[in-house]
């Protein structure tokens, strides 16, 4: 045992720290030589655990006390370690781990060893404990030298890679905190890899406060990070779905806006900035243009049936005015027949340029698409029928309006007589006011 | 309501009219639309209203405008004294 111990040693200098120290520094970055020391000491580990192994299970409430009688070993010959700790650490930050990790892994290294080391006295000699002492910081140096040089992810085997691996699982948000617990049970791990599986007993003592107080430690990151994890989900999903909301909300009244501008450019006059007001103006204004489509259009189709020669276009006017009835019931979409319908350019008589009057302000001969000063649809019905009355008792006896249904060839044929009347009354008053033209009929049948 | 026009920041052309009086002027216009109202839907969006009604809008000034150029064409065709009495009617 001593002879593998020192064996190592002999080659350079078997006595001194420091050589040790210097030996272990400046192989460490050669693999060969590192991992054959971790061989040897790993035989050597392996030996010196079984012979302690019994009091190591005998004594439970051991290991806490070891690290405080490890300390005073390791300052007896301190600095070697903290020297070869801090080369280590210098060494470790070229391997990709970050200097306070490494430092930190180190440290549990020693204690574990510690622990190792100090169950002995009651078994072991002092000297022998010294020598196991020293191995185990030996052995322990060189492991974690040679583990650290070799491969940091090497996969070790065993109970510490699994708590090492749930510590870092249970913990993947933070990255801050991690450190700290993830690269500790690494530490162990790699002991652990140097000391093989026959340790078990020796680790379930000191490896579990290690553990059990990384596990606590992540527990509690795992707990704060999660209770963060959960509200920050929380809110991120509300304000996602709220910016989501607005950014649709958004597009919408855009959407809005635009058709807005639009409306307001389609309609004359119309310098509202209000939306209301606008919307209240285009109604008006839809309102005040279908109606003068439908006058305008039953003025047109009435143009030529004032003329007897052209009763050739008398179905098709029926059929316009039919729709122009219709258009009231519902329908709403006026249809004109005129290109027929003014084929023949008759001569308009008054009575239609009369019922035209009030509603079409035509200066010259151009119509102006000019809002009607806020006509009603019922106003509208009623005239309607007016004209089509006059129509009718204009045309008594001709073949009309075959298209019409009979309510209506009824209502004709009742108020045929009086039309003369309402045709004399609407040249009279050519701006007669709607009210009284609306009640055309019912003063008609008055008569 | 006014919790309503919290909400409807109208892009600051007005903020006081609030959604409800828009809806219903709205509604009032889908009721003169009549590709909107044959549809029989009442899930029309406020911009769909909106836009149908310019293109309504559009089609009723096509036709007065066809209209308008009929009848002034009719009445051009009149013989001057009906034509004289038409207009003079027309104008009032």
């Amino acid at each position: 045992m001593a002879s593998w111990l020192h064996y190592p040693l002999v080659d350079e200098d078997p006595d001194l720290d420091q050589s040790f120290c210097a030996d272990l520094l400046y192989p460490t970055p050669n693999q060969s030589t590192t991992t054959s020391n971790t061989n040897t000491n790993t035989i050597l580990r392996t030996s010196a655990v079984t012979e302690l192994r019994p009091t190591v299970t005998a004594g439970a409430s051991r290991p806490p006390i070891p690290p405080a009688r490890r300390t005073e070993l390791a300052d007896s010959k301190g600095q070697n370690f903290v020297h070869f700790s801090r080369q280590k650490a210098s060494f470790d930050g070229r391997l990709d781990q970050t200097e306070p990790s490494s430092s930190k892994s180190m440290v549990v290294v020693r204690e574990s060893t510690v622990v190792d080391s100090s169950d002995t006295p009651g078994v072991a000699p002092e000297s022998w404990e010294r020598s196991a002492s020293d191995i185990g910081d030996r052995g322990c140096g060189t492991m974690s030298c040679g583990a650290l040089a070799g491969t940091c992810s090497a996969g070790a085997g065993g109970k510490e890679m699994m708590t090492c691996e749930v510590s870092v699982t249970s913990s993947p948000g933070c990255s801050c905190a991690s450190p700290e617990p993830v690269l500790k049970p690494p530490a162990e791990d790699r002991k652990r890899k140097g000391r093989e599986a026959e340790e078990a007993e020796c680790h379930s003592e000191c490896g579990p406060t290690l553990v059990r107080g990384l596990v606590r430690q992540d527990v509690e990151f795992e707990s704060v990070e999660a209770k963060k994890q959960v509200r920050g989900s929380t809110s991120t999903k509300r304000s996602r779905a709220a910016e989501v909301h607005n950014l649709s909300e958004r597009r919408r009244r855009d959407r809005i806006n635009e058709k807005m501008r639009a409306l307001q450019e389609l309609i004359p006059r119309c310098n509202k900035s209000d939306k209301a007001s606008m919307l209240d103006e285009a109604i008006e204004y839809l309102k005040s243009l279908q109606l003068q489509v439908q006058m305008m259009s039953m003025g047109c189709g009435m143009v030529p049936m004032m003329f007897p020669g052209v009763q050739q276009y008398m179905p098709a006017m029926g059929m316009g005015l039919g729709m122009g009835m219709g258009m009231e019931m519902g329908i709403n979409r006026p249809m004109m027949p005129f290109p027929n319908l003014l084929a023949g350019s008759a001569l308009p008589t008054p009575t239609a340029a009369a019922h035209l009057g009030p509603r079409f302000p035509i200066p010259a001969f151009h119509v102006p698409r000019v809002p009607a000063p806020d006509p009603s649809r019922s106003q509208a019905t009623n005239q309607s029928e007016q004209m089509l009355n006059s129509l009718g008792t204009q045309h008594t006896g001709q073949p009309r309006f075959p298209t019409f249904v009979d309510p209506y060839q009824q209502y004709i044929a009742t108020h045929q007589i009086q039309l003369p009347f309402q045709q004399n009354q609407a040249l009279a008053q050519p701006s007669s006011s709607k009210p009284s033209s609306s009640k055309g009929p019912e003063n008609l049948n008055n008569h | 309501m006014s919790s309503r026009r919290s909400r409807s920041r109208q892009s600051g052309v007005n903020s006081r009219i609030t959604e409800d009086q828009i809806n219903d002027l709205v509604s009032k216009l889908q009721q003169l639309l009549p590709e909107i109202r044959e549809r029989r839907s009442d899930k029309v969006s406020a911009a769909k209203v909106l836009q149908e009604t310019c293109n309504y809008i559009r089609s009723l000034h096509r036709e007065v405008d066809d209209l308008s150029g009929r009848l002034s064409e009719l009445l051009a065709t009149t013989d001057t004294a009906q034509a004289a009495l038409i207009r003079s009617l027309l104008l009032q």
